[in-house]
């Protein structure tokens, strides 16, 4: 008996150890799996109970303006958005009272309170915008306030925050992708909403956000505005899509030099770029090799390019060489046209004015030939064949 | 041009090449060559090369809202534009270097290139031909084997191809010159690929394919002979020249 029973208990034993060291932890899994999937909340807690009346999607007005508002919060957009960690207060600072009525505008410079996980300090886009401030395009030079600051781009400008947008657009272009690549973070970072706003942030920040067609409709909402350049004595961009770059960022060449790749230095934002006369710009004549040859750069460009070709003029020449070169100030408004022509002056050298004459003639010597040399063609032809017709028509 | 046995092998050259077109001919006529075997074989490459050319130099002059047009298929063919674009320009050159030397090496090339040559009755029949045209004159000039109106084509064909090969190769090794002379290039290449297009489109075209008797294609470009009553009214000066001479007869009539 006491044999059966001990052997029984071995056999018990055996089975207890199968149990523990196999079933156990394939039910535990099992359910830490459902639980994973039931666990997961993608809302933020609206601690500031801001969402009892933004939730609604109809909420929004038409300003002073005429320009529609949208004021609908979705909060799981939100949640997941790279701010989803943020109180609404943190960025929109005051609207203590209801209806809002002192309304700041955001500033992104603002300390929120979140850590900064490399220094443990408050978090801040500060840096950013200190080194923004300092290019070309901040709106202040030598400590004071530039002419027309408000045509000067601010944070939001370019940072058109995609929270609202569908998610497939923040993940990338592949839904499935992400997906796929999500379920490996999952698997050990178990908060989901952290887990997909580290993702975003994180994917976002490897690649360029914008494809160059993108990054050129942005630059030229503000660069092909006649008027708005010409304030600051600048051209428009129409000169940059005459070149051959352009031409492959048509065609959606990956290749394809855009706006960021030669204006802002190799290794750092684009919040860095500097005017061309800054010998930090990677367009000052000294820098133009290393640029050409995009050393150091993701793209291949012109690995060996020579110092003359480099030094060349990459747009084309436009209305400043054109107002060099006929030493005048054109047709331009008041203040406008000293502004340009001083710019022209500046920037346009002899030697280019030169060039701009020389391929002027070559262009007028050929659109003459082409009229000249097709017009009498097809007059010639004509001639020929009404006259084989009328011969064809005695003939028969 | 004294070089009889290698023409005789010409003409059996081109007896033997076009055998489906030859059966449309008729074996009583008399046929006058006008382009031999190795002349055609030129002016086919020639035409397939400049095709691909335009189309792949084009792609880049289009408006952006034109490519989109393409979609995926722009993007794809761009990519390998640039390639069939150097392929096709790198074997027009080889070619017009197999005409220079064909010119001047060869006894129908330096025929040709002799004809070819401009002289002071292309100026007077010119005049004379459009006074016809206009109905100032009754009928229209003798022309030799080579009327002004291809010499005058030729003409442009040859410094047309010169120039865009020179542009082209300085765009090809664009890292290596000033800018300047790359944007000299550029503009030349594009100006006259425009005039080229425009030129071939209303005068080779027009002249091949829409005159009224040569509507909708004229043969010749592939049979390289035209019959006795063509010769006698398109080139009556070169028909009689032959007929006089028993060494013209044998080069260009047709055995």
């Amino acid at each position: 008996m006491m044999k059966h029973c001990r052997r029984k208990s071995a056999k018990a034993k055996i089975l207890s150890t199968v149990f523990f060291t196999s079933v156990i932890p394939v039910v535990i899994c099992f359910f830490f799996y459902i639980g994973i999937g039931f666990a997961q909340s993608d809302v933020a807690p609206d601690e500031e109970n801001c969402l009892f009346c933004h939730r609604y999607p109809q909420m929004g007005r038409y300003d002073e303006t005429g320009k529609k508002r949208v004021f609908y919060i979705n909060e799981k957009m939100f949640a997941n958005s790279v701010h989803g960690k943020l109180r609404c207060k943190g960025c929109h600072v005051g609207l203590d009272t209801i209806p809002h009525t002192n309304i700041e505008k955001v500033d992104c410079s603002t300390k929120c309170h979140i850590e900064e996980p490399s220094t443990n300090k408050e978090f801040s886009h500060i840096n950013m915008i200190e080194k923004y401030e300092a290019s070309v395009h901040g709106n202040t030079i030598n400590g004071k306030i530039k002419a027309y600051p408000e045509d000067l781009p601010t944070c939001k400008y370019c940072h058109t925050n995609r929270m609202y947008n569908p998610f497939m657009s923040i993940w990338g272009k592949s839904d499935a992708l992400s997906n796929e690549t999500l379920a490996r973070c999952v698997g050990c970072h178990t908060e989901e909403q952290w887990t997909k706003r580290f993702y975003a942030h994180f994917t976002h920040r490897m690649r360029r956000r914008r494809s160059q067609a993108e990054i050129i409709a942005l630059c030229t909402s503000c660069h092909e505005n006649r008027e708005k350049m010409a304030r600051h004595g600048l051209e428009t961009i129409e000169t940059y899509k005459d070149t051959f770059h352009f031409t492959q960022v048509k065609y959606g060449v990956e290749n394809a030099p855009d706006c960021i790749d030669c204006h802002v230095p190799i290794n750092y934002s684009t919040h860095y770029i500097r005017p061309k006369t800054d010998p930090t710009s990677p367009v000052y004549i000294t820098n133009r090799i290393t640029t050409c040859s995009n050393q150091g750069g993701l793209k291949i460009c012109h690995p060996g390019a020579h110092a003359e070709f480099a030094r060349g003029r990459v747009h084309a020449y436009g209305l400043k060489a054109k107002i060099a070169a006929h030493n005048d100030k054109l047709k331009l408004p008041g203040q406008t046209k000293d502004l340009m022509a001083e710019r022209a002056q500046a920037e346009i050298e002899n030697k280019e004015v030169f060039h701009y004459n020389v391929l002027k003639i070559i262009r007028l010597f050929y659109q003459i030939l082409i009229a000249v040399v097709i017009g009498s063609m097809v007059i010639h032809q004509m001639l020929d064949y009404i006259r084989t017709k009328r011969k064809n028509k005695k003939h028969h | 041009m004294g070089n009889e046995p290698e023409t005789n092998e010409k003409i059996t050259a081109v007896k033997t090449s076009g055998s489906s077109f030859r059966n449309e001919l008729d074996g009583e006529k008399l046929y006058f060559i006008r382009l031999n075997l190795s002349e055609r074989v030129q002016h086919l490459i020639f035409v397939i090369c400049f095709i691909i050319l335009v189309i792949t130099g084009f792609m880049t002059k289009i408006p952006k809202n034109m490519v989109n047009w393409f979609g995926e298929a722009g993007n794809i063919v761009f990519y390998y534009r640039s390639m069939l674009h150097r392929t096709a320009g790198v074997i027009m050159i080889l070619t017009s270097a197999y005409h220079i030397y064909y010119l001047l090496f060869k006894p129908a090339g330096r025929r040709l290139l002799f004809d070819m040559l401009p002289k002071v009755k292309d100026i007077t029949d010119m005049i004379s031909n459009i006074r016809y045209y206009l109905g100032l004159e009754d009928s229209p000039p003798e022309f030799d084997r080579f009327c002004y109106k291809h010499k005058l084509e030729y003409g442009a064909l040859f410094a047309g191809t010169t120039l865009m090969s020179v542009t082209g190769v300085f765009m090809w090794t664009e890292q290596n010159w000033s800018k300047f002379l790359i944007d000299i290039s550029t503009l030349i290449h594009g100006m006259e690929a425009i005039l080229a297009c425009l030129a071939i489109m209303v005068w080779h075209l027009y002249e091949v394919h829409l005159r009224p008797h040569k509507f909708p294609i004229d043969h010749m470009w592939l049979t390289g002979v035209i019959d006795e009553e063509e010769m006698k009214e398109e080139y009556p000066f070169h028909y009689k020249k032959i007929m006089n001479d028993p060494r013209l007869k044998k080069i260009y009539i047709r055995s």
